[in-house]
């Protein structure tokens, strides 16, 4: 567990102030919850080839050498492919292990989002609007994550019989967990006849431009926050 | 569809076997019996584009377009319930009144210019029942025309105008262009069609079987027959290999005997990389250009699999 926590830390030494780089080099430390198959001092692989170009370029690779490394699952490859937000998301959706449906689905719906977008692309008239249009799905993905995700969230303390909703702060990854839960839970209410690619791509989308149900419940659940404020120093009492 | 109208445009890639197949045709004698064309390859690698180049190709020529569109259609994909008819002029035949109609819009739609200019007329009589009857010198389009108002003759009718379009043909009146997807599921043992009374009805029993087989024959000239033949018309334990041998079974074979066998192959290097540059100009692809060595490695070149590969990125 201690060299988990000392991995992290050199991590965030080493990363840049950029939100999105912190999230994502969050997103490749696995810390198990339950016992695993790997002792604690086994360390993540790193099979990027430009994290491995990198590592090369610090010559870090002798302490790295003598440390045993743990396998990558299937999906974590170096192909063009691979990007471990999608990844993350593909995840999310999955149900019961199956992986393969889990990825059609999500690449359906990056299918559809590029349909809309390059429509919208070939209708619009200016090349001011055709070049503000984002024809990548993957960089829409990560825009309406970004949009979506909450800033607070609101912890219920129990003070004198009484359970108050306090606002606090959130991390990283809950805010990340979050963000795309809320995503899956508004593409879940739809039409029967809808299928879930659909109604999916609509709701990154939509939420990409700041509109839709998912970015109004996270402005619902700031607002609450705000409403809260009085109960904020319940946290230290 | 979905790609046309992403794309805002029909384009098709111009390959080497329909190159090859308009050669032939300019370099063949019209007064021999017709030539037999047959495109097989494997599944996704371009058949039925081709056999689309060729149709446009012959639209130009100013050939009459005989084009049936996919085969198992009529014999194999059943929503709920098929309308069919037991057929009244063969005995122990099965019609398919609606099928037959649809074929008979799609054969005026795809000839209109030709069919306008009236005059290829027909040559014998048609009697209908007592009081519907197609005069001899009257033109063909009336004959179509009656087949889509009555339904319930639209099996008869394609008889008839198969077998006059061969008598034109012959005649020298019109060039005749045949083209066939998924020829091969006319020779599969069964089709997923049952009568009324569930008893399973094999291809030979169903009427439009029997017409676009006596089409396919060479005993007329001044035409040309392409064909093509795919995995996908039959299900999936018989889909073992693309070779016309294995999919024609024997008697298709021999019915076909003598035809001229072409390979429509995957992706050269050059083709492969021109359908990347022409994704990327749709902006269909995008990122770096690593991603085409990826591609071509993962999708093994085979135009179908690239598509669908491309689609997410």
């Amino acid at each position: 567990m201690s060299n988990v926590l000392i991995f992290f830390y050199r991590r965030l030494k080493n990363s840049s102030f950029n939100s999105s780089t912190r999230t994502l080099s969050k997103l490749q430390i696995r810390n198990y919850a339950k016992a695993t198959s790997f002792p604690d001092y086994y360390q993540n692989p790193i099979f990027r080839k430009e994290d491995q170009v990198k590592l090369i370029a610090d010559s870090d690779l002798k302490n790295r050498a003598t440390v045993p490394v743990k396998p990558p699952t299937v999906s974590e490859t170096s192909s063009v492919y691979f990007d471990p937000l999608v990844n993350k998301v593909i995840n999310h959706v999955m149900e019961k292990g199956n992986k393969r449906l889990a990825r059609q689905l999500v690449e359906k719906a990056f299918e559809n989002i590029k349909r809309k977008q390059i429509e919208r692309y070939h209708l619009a008239s200016t090349p001011e609007e055709k070049a503000k249009i984002e024809l990548n799905p993957k960089d829409i993905l990560y825009k309406a994550v970004e949009n979506c995700k909450p800033l607070l969230q609101l912890q219920p303390i129990k003070r004198g019989g009484i359970t108050y909703q306090v606002p606090g702060p959130i991390t990283e990854k809950r805010s990340l967990f979050l963000a795309i839960k809320w995503l899956l839970e508004t593409t879940d209410e739809k039409e029967r006849t809808v299928h879930f690619p659909e109604q999916f791509a609509w709701e990154l989308l939509e939420a990409s431009n700041n509109t839709g149900k998912v970015v109004k419940r996270k402005q619902d659940l700031h607002r609450q926050c705000e409403a809260n404020r009085a109960y904020a120093h319940y946290r230290w009492q | 569809m979905k790609q046309t109208k992403t794309f805002t445009e029909t384009a098709i890639m111009v390959r080497q076997p329909a190159l090859d197949i308009m050669d032939c045709i300019r370099a063949s004698d019209m007064n021999k019996p017709v030539i037999r064309y047959v495109l097989y390859g494997e599944k996704g690698s371009g058949k039925s584009l081709t056999l689309a180049h060729l149709l446009h190709y012959a639209l130009e020529e100013g050939y009459l377009i005989l084009h049936v569109p996919w085969v198992s259609e009529w014999l194999r994909r059943t929503p709920r319930h098929k309308e069919m008819t037991n057929s009244q002029t063969k005995e122990g035949f099965v019609d398919l009144p609606l099928d037959a109609a649809e074929w008979l819009l799609h054969f005026k739609t795809q000839n209109q210019a030709l069919l306008k200019n009236c005059e290829l007329k027909i040559s014998k009589d048609y009697e209908w029942s007592k009081r519907e009857k197609t005069e001899a010198g009257s033109p063909i389009a009336a004959l179509v025309e009656h087949g889509i108002n009555r339904v319930k003759y639209a099996c008869d009718v394609i008889d008839a105008l198969l077998l006059e379009i061969k008598i034109l043909s012959n005649s020298k009146q019109c060039k005749t262009f045949v083209a066939i997807d998924g020829f091969n599921s006319f020779y599969y043992p069964m089709t997923r069609l049952n009568t009324p009374t569930k008893k399973k009805i094999k291809p030979e029993e169903v009427t439009l079987t029997n017409s676009f087989l006596e089409l396919t024959k060479n005993d007329w000239n001044n035409g040309v027959v392409v064909l093509t033949i795919d995995q996908l018309a039959v299900p999936d334990e018989n889909q073992e290999s693309f070779l016309p041998r294995y999919l024609l079974y024997k008697k298709g074979f021999e019915h076909l005997d003598p035809f001229v066998p072409i390979e429509v192959g995957r992706y050269t290097d050059k083709e492969f990389l021109s359908c990347a540059n022409y994704y990327r100009d749709r902006l269909w692809l995008r990122g770096p250009s690593d991603l085409e060595t990826e591609l071509k490695f993962t999708s093994a070149s085979n135009p179908y699999n690239f598509m669908l590969q491309c689609a997410p990125l």
